[in-house]
């Protein structure tokens, strides 16, 4: 008996597997890229390889919009293409099994460097903790694991190893593959398990959910190979596939030049990573500054520009993605340098990252306060010193606060973990001072750091009208424009006339740009209350999950 | 001083309509909305011609007021035609709707209704289940028939708002957002605003729904209006299969699909009030439930997603609309749909408009006049 699996079919072809191999990755492995279909008969893929985007929706086994990227592929799946509007067929009736219902000292949201961090801490002052994650294997995007049988990487993954199995030492209880997606006053947290659902009314509540990649707009930056550079990057740190043969990587910052490094080592051909920013020797005093904040991470970078450099990959300072077109076997990706010279690749796979959006959805709708921070162009969320937020026993910690990096995602754990246990145990908080003087150089160093790149909210107004803004909807520039001469007054207005923002993704990469041209026509500076309103559910949520919650809660009464 | 025919204070679906129907009649108008806790951009876009059993339940007092005002659902059904004619498409649909019961006495309540709608002249038919099967095969097995009423409908209000905002401002309404705090008529009408503006009118149209009572409070008139948050729910898309709009007979639930194939569910449920100047929250039980229903009596949707709940403000007073000058300041005129007010909005705000510039009204209004409050 062999425990290698052989695969399962798409459209009735057969596709291989590997173990532990998401659907989208044994898709893409097998050179196939389209998933579904949108109502305007679009093709498109997998984007954002964090079951964010929505846009890699496949039926499995019969069951619509499954996201290929989040669903383990298993032996003898039945796979196939998206159709825009699903069938309406009777199932046969919905056997929904047996939930859980939780009420630990410490609920931690995220099981990334921020939220195992603090599980380990408020565990190792004697709180009950529980951590829950959507994703299949713990350590968030930072420590990002291997699925499955695949060997450790390198050190990331070996300490990602390392915290997650001193998480499950210090006794915290992980549960993966639970999606929350609800949250309500009072702390009560909805989630659910391939149809099970499970409710949490914490005394305390962590939220670690992260960030998502901000998206270069471009003519083109729908089509399926076009992907964010965390996507590419999960598909090989996790799954040891490759976006492509032939890869380019497009946008700012330093997780760019990662990326590239690793799909360059694990055999990609990376023809080049453009770079808005200017190089760093041509802004030497900003780099100065970096390199005093932080010499072994900026050592660290260093070596990934030598590694590229030894590798024959070209990084092009003050490049930009202009446009990507589909051509026969592939896609045509064209850049702009900085004296507005075209440069054409013809590419397998087109990798983007922008700059960050923070997962702050739970954080909204339990009302947090918000702040606009116009360097980086999202909000981050206002804590005390012990990373609680406005709402009692609430909070915030790492990238869903507002980009800070993984070192400072895992300080802002230990303190937020320490924190709250203490709350719940009725002691004083220990003596936070020596974590927060190393929480501020870690944000200094950040600072410093970003300070060299091109990551401020991008301005469209040089883009033509035809450009998609909101892939679910497939809504254009042009009409975002035209809502605006109505003067909307607010985001939800150009929403409702528009319908931008009103997908399966709810807004998140029209919602940033919407917010801020309605800010901007009225001439007011952004804020929380600029962008969409937050609502339940935080990610589509089946009726199935929906049911099984009910009956849980109707058992109770 | 310069002074306009008309200012319309609210701009829902009643402010609106007014603010076409008199500029359309030659008046210069402006529109000032608050731009807050609009119904009509969170309502469901039913078109309800029956009487709801939620009504009927949670308010029995106002039941018969409800149904004197049936004879006015059929025209402003009507209205809402002519207006998706000529300024829409709206994406109306008149398929009519089904109440449904899933048990023997929830059917013999639908019989003894019917025949009071059927008295007020509404095309009612009451259905058992072979007939329901030949309309709806994809019903729940449980249902044993229902009430079809051949008036009723549909539309999707994002795009009549949109379509009706677009016609104001090509007509020249001046559209401003503002907060109306108070009012006085000495000759013409004086309007003041949060911002500090004052608008000097010849006629102005109180279309403001749940802000309507602190507005004329200083008027004699003690309105019993009540903003009332409610809970709403749409699914992604799925193939087109349900024209009607769908109903029960005795638990609180709309469920209707979109142009777009998505499934939107709601009827009545309700959220969590944090106030009228903010937006009412969403309450876990309602949630719930209300998704658990819509599956029960329609399994087919079952294996959609949910991709998006809010909550919006109804506003109720008696069952009837409120229709007519203020008492002793006639200038003023109260502009306030009852009971499925995106409905009737259009008729009532036609017929405001109407009052104000001094012509026939498309109804007899005497049932719906303001002095019926008069402290
Ligand atoms: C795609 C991507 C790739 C990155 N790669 C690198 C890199 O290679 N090197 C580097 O230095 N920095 C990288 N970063 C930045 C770095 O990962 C972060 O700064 C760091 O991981 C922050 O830690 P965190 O705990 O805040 O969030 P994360 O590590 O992102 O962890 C958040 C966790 O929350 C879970 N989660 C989110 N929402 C829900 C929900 N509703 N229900 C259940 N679980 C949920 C997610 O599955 C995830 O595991 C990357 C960021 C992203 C977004
Ligand atoms: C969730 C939900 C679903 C519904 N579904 C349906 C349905 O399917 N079918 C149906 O027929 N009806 C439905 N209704 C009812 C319907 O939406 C309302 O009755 C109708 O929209 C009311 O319209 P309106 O123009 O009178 O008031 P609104 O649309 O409520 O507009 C009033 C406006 O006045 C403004 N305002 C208030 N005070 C002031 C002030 N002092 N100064 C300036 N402006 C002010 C407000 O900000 C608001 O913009 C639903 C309601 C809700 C909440
Ligand atoms: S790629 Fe799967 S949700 Fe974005």
């Amino acid at each position: 008996m062999s425990d290698q699996p052989s695969g399962f079919t798409f459209n009735g072809r057969p596709v291989a597997l590997r173990i532990g191999q998401s659907v989208a990755a044994a898709l893409t492995e097998a050179g196939q890229r389209p998933f579904r279909v949108t109502a305007k008969g679009e093709k498109r893929g997998m984007f954002c390889g964090m079951g964010v985007c929505q846009d890699c929706l496949v039926t499995v086994n019969g069951v619509p919009n499954q996201r290929a990227c989040m669903t383990p592929a298993r032996d003898g799946m039945q796979v196939a293409t998206q159709v825009a509007f699903a069938a309406l067929t009777e199932q046969p009736a919905v056997q929904t099994q047996e939930g859980r219902q939780l009420a630990p000292d410490v609920l931690v949201i995220g099981a990334g460097a921020g939220g195992l961090n603090a599980a380990i801490a408020a565990a190792g002052s004697g709180a009950g903790v529980v951590v829950l994650d959507e994703r299949k294997v713990s350590g968030g995007q930072y420590y990002k694991q291997a699925a499955g049988a695949a060997s450790v990487l390198d050190t990331q993954q070996q300490d990602g190893a390392a915290l997650i199995a001193a998480a499950v030492s210090a006794g915290v209880e992980i549960l993966s593959e639970v999606e929350v997606w609800g949250v309500f006053e009072g702390l009560l947290v909805m989630a659910h398990h391939e149809g099970r659902a499970l409710i949490a009314r914490p005394r305390t509540l962590i939220v670690a959910t992260g960030a998502f990649e901000r998206p270069r707009m471009v003519p083109g930056w729908t089509l399926p190979g076009v992907m964010t550079t965390g996507a590419a990057q999960t598909l090989w740190r996790s799954y040891r596939t490759l976006p492509g043969k032939r890869v380019v990587v497009a946008g700012s910052g330093p997780l760019n030049l990662q990326v590239a490094l690793e799909l360059s080592r694990g055999g990609a051909d990376v023809v080049m990573v453009s770079e808005s920013a200017r190089p760093p020797h041509r802004q030497p005093l900003a780099a100065a500054r970096m390199v005093a904040a932080g010499p072994r991470l900026a050592a660290r970078g260093l070596a990934m520009s030598l590694g590229l450099r030894q590798r024959g990959v070209n990084v092009a300072h003050q490049t930009s993605l202009s446009r990507v077109v589909e051509v026969e076997n592939g896609l045509k990706a064209s850049f702009k340098d900085a004296h507005e010279r075209q440069i054409d690749h013809l590419v397998d796979a087109v990798c983007m990252n922008d700059g960050f959006e923070p997962q702050n959805e739970i954080l909204r709708l339990l009302g947090a306060d918000m702040r606009y921070d116009p360097a980086f162009g999202h909000l981050r969320c206002k804590r005390d010193s012990t990373m609680q937020t406005s709402v009692p026993q609430l909070y915030a910690i790492g990238d869903c606060a507002g980009l800070g990096g993984a070192p400072a995602a895992s300080v802002e754990g230990t303190i937020a973990g320490l924190a709250a246990a203490s709350y719940c145990r009725d002691t004083p908080v220990p003596d936070l001072r020596k974590l927060q003087s190393s929480l501020a150089a870690h944000r200094r160093f950040q600072q410093r750091l970003w300070a060299l790149y091109d990551i401020g909210p991008r301005d469209l107004s040089a883009q033509d009208d035809d450009l998609v803004v909101c892939r679910c909807e497939e809504v254009s520039l042009g009409e975002l424009r035209q809502a605006l001469g109505t003067a909307p007054g607010h985001a939800g207005t150009v929403k409702r006339a528009t319908r931008a923002g009103m997908g399966r993704c709810q807004g998140r990469y029209c919602g940033p740009v919407t917010a801020r041209m309605v800010a901007e026509r009225d001439n007011r500076q952004v804020e929380d209350r600029s962008f969409y309103a937050p609502r339940v559910p935080i990610k589509p949520v089946s009726i199935t999950a929906i049911l099984a919650a009910q009956e849980m809660l109707d058992g109770n009464d | 001083m310069e002074t306009i025919d008309l200012l319309v204070v609210g701009g829902g679906i009643v402010g609106l309509t007014a603010a076409i129907a008199a500029a359309e009649g030659g008046a210069r108008v402006a529109l000032v909305d608050a731009a807050i806790n609009a119904g009509s951009n969170a309502n469901a876009g039913s078109l309800h011609v029956q009487m709801q059993s939620r009504f009927i339940r949670l308010f029995p007092d106002q039941a018969p007021n409800v149904e004197a005002s049936l004879p006015l659902y059929l025209s402003a059904v009507k209205e809402w035609e002519r207006l998706d004619r000529e300024i829409g498409p709206f994406e109306l649909v008149r398929k009519g709707g089904l109440m449904l019961a899933e048990s023997a006495e929830q059917m013999a309540f639908l019989e003894q209704k019917a025949a009071r709608e059927a008295r007020q002249g509404l095309h009612v038919d009451l259905l058992g289940r072979s007939e329901l099967d030949k309309l709806a095969p994809w019903l729940g097995e449980q249902i044993v028939g229902a009430e079809l009423c051949h008036d009723e409908g549909k539309l999707n209000p994002l795009v009549a708002n949109v379509r009706l905002r677009a016609r104001a401002i090509e007509l020249g309404v001046d559209m401003q957002i503002d907060h109306v705090t108070g009012l006085g008529q000495q000759g013409h009408v004086t309007v003041h605003c949060a911002s500090g503006r004052v608008h000097h009118c010849d006629k102005v149209i109180l279309a403001a729904a749940w802000g309507v009572g602190s507005l004329v409070q200083g008027f004699g008139l003690d309105l019993p209006v009540r903003a009332e948050p409610l809970h709403m729910n749409i699914t992604e898309a799925g193939a087109g299969q349900i024209n009607h709009l769908i109903q029960h007979a005795e638990r609180s639930i709309t469920l209707k699909q979109f142009g777009s194939g998505q499934i939107v569910i709601g009827g009545g449920w309700q959220a969590q009030s944090r106030g009228n100047q903010d937006v009412p929250g969403v309450l876990a039980q309602s949630l719930l439930g209300n998704i658990a229903l819509a599956a029960r009596l329609v399994p087919s949707i079952g294996q959609l997603r949910v991709i998006r709940t809010w909550a919006g403000m109804n506003t109720t007073l008696d069952g009837k609309s409120l229709l007519g000058g203020v008492p002793g300041a006639e200038r003023i005129i109260l502009a306030v749909p009852g009971d499925a007010g995106y409905t009737l909005g259009p008729l009532c705000g036609r017929a405001a408009a109407c009052l104000a510039l001094g012509n026939e009204p498309p109804l007899d209004i005497d049932p719906f006049t303001p002095g019926r409050f008069s402290a």
